[in-house]
């Protein structure tokens, strides 16, 4: 199995990106890149749904970091649903659950994110 | 007569390439279970491990993928110590700043965070310069509550 794989979905105005396996200083390419290109298309609304990814290192940390200020620029945001516990820990040591928006699952990411859109 | 052997450690050399951290991350994780570590402990040992190596074959040999890093695991009573080695540029842990995350988060930016991980996730975390091998150590040390 590939250490990363990493798939997107469009769900009305949000993109969905769904990391699987591991984002560390080798994989982080491949996730940059996929970040990127959504950005690059102007679909600035992005959930990541980690569901499947089983940690991600400050290589990964630093990729979203990267991207946050376009995407707020841009009247978009990125989410963050379905962390494991480890995951979740990792962005709440370091504060980032103050930074980014975290939510149990997808549907409740969703639902935030349309109700912003009717705000 | 064969040279007896410690079996509360056991080595472990890696070429410095990034495809390998997966390798190393899940023996940290495994070795941290091995150990006594829960599962919530083990997994943060395996991320600190990652970072440490990380910024050895990132910083110290600059992406080089021809060195060595060679990781040596001691299991004690009181803790697991994680030594790893290095022949590239050393730091020393007065020389390690770490960011404030309150600052962080209202100015973000790339890097910097690795350290601080480490730091959180693990009990001690020093950074050793041997003279005499001329070889670099971070020492990750997690205690068995």
């Amino acid at each position: 199995m590939a250490d990363l794989s990493i798939s997107v979905r469009q769900v009305g105005d949000v993109a969905v990106l769904l990391p699987a396996g591991f984002i560390n200083a080798h994989t982080v390419r491949d996730f940059e890149d996929a970040l990127e290109k959504l950005v690059t298309d102007g679909r600035y609304t992005i959930l990541l749904n980690c569901k499947d990814l089983n940690y991600i290192s400050s290589a990964g940390l630093g990729a979203i970091m990267g991207l946050i200020e376009t995407v707020r620029e841009h009247g978009g945001d990125i989410l963050l649903s379905d962390l494991q516990d480890n995951v979740f820990a990792i962005f709440d040591t370091l504060g980032f659950t103050q930074l980014y928006r975290v939510f149990t699952d997808e549907n409740q990411a969703m639902v935030a994110a349309a109700s912003e859109r009717k705000g | 007569m064969a040279a007896k052997i410690d079996h509360a450690q056991f080595k472990l050399v890696i070429p410095s390439q990034t495809r390998y951290l997966n390798l190393v991350t899940g023996l940290a994780k495994r070795a941290s279970l091995v150990a006594g570590l829960d599962d919530a402990a083990a997994a943060k040992v395996s991320i600190a491990v990652d970072e440490a190596v990380t910024n050895v074959i990132l910083h110290a040999y600059g992406g080089e993928g021809e060195h060595s890093v060679e990781l040596e695991l001691r299991f004690t009573e009181q803790a697991l110590e994680i030594h790893i080695w290095h022949s590239g540029l050393g730091i020393r842990s007065d020389q390690m700043v770490l960011p404030d995350p309150k600052e962080y988060i209202k100015h973000p930016r790339k890097g910097g965070l690795g350290l601080l991980l480490m730091s959180r996730f693990m009990d001690e975390v020093q950074f050793k310069a041997d003279e005499v091998s001329g070889r670099n150590e971070c020492c990750l040390i997690k205690k068995i509550s």
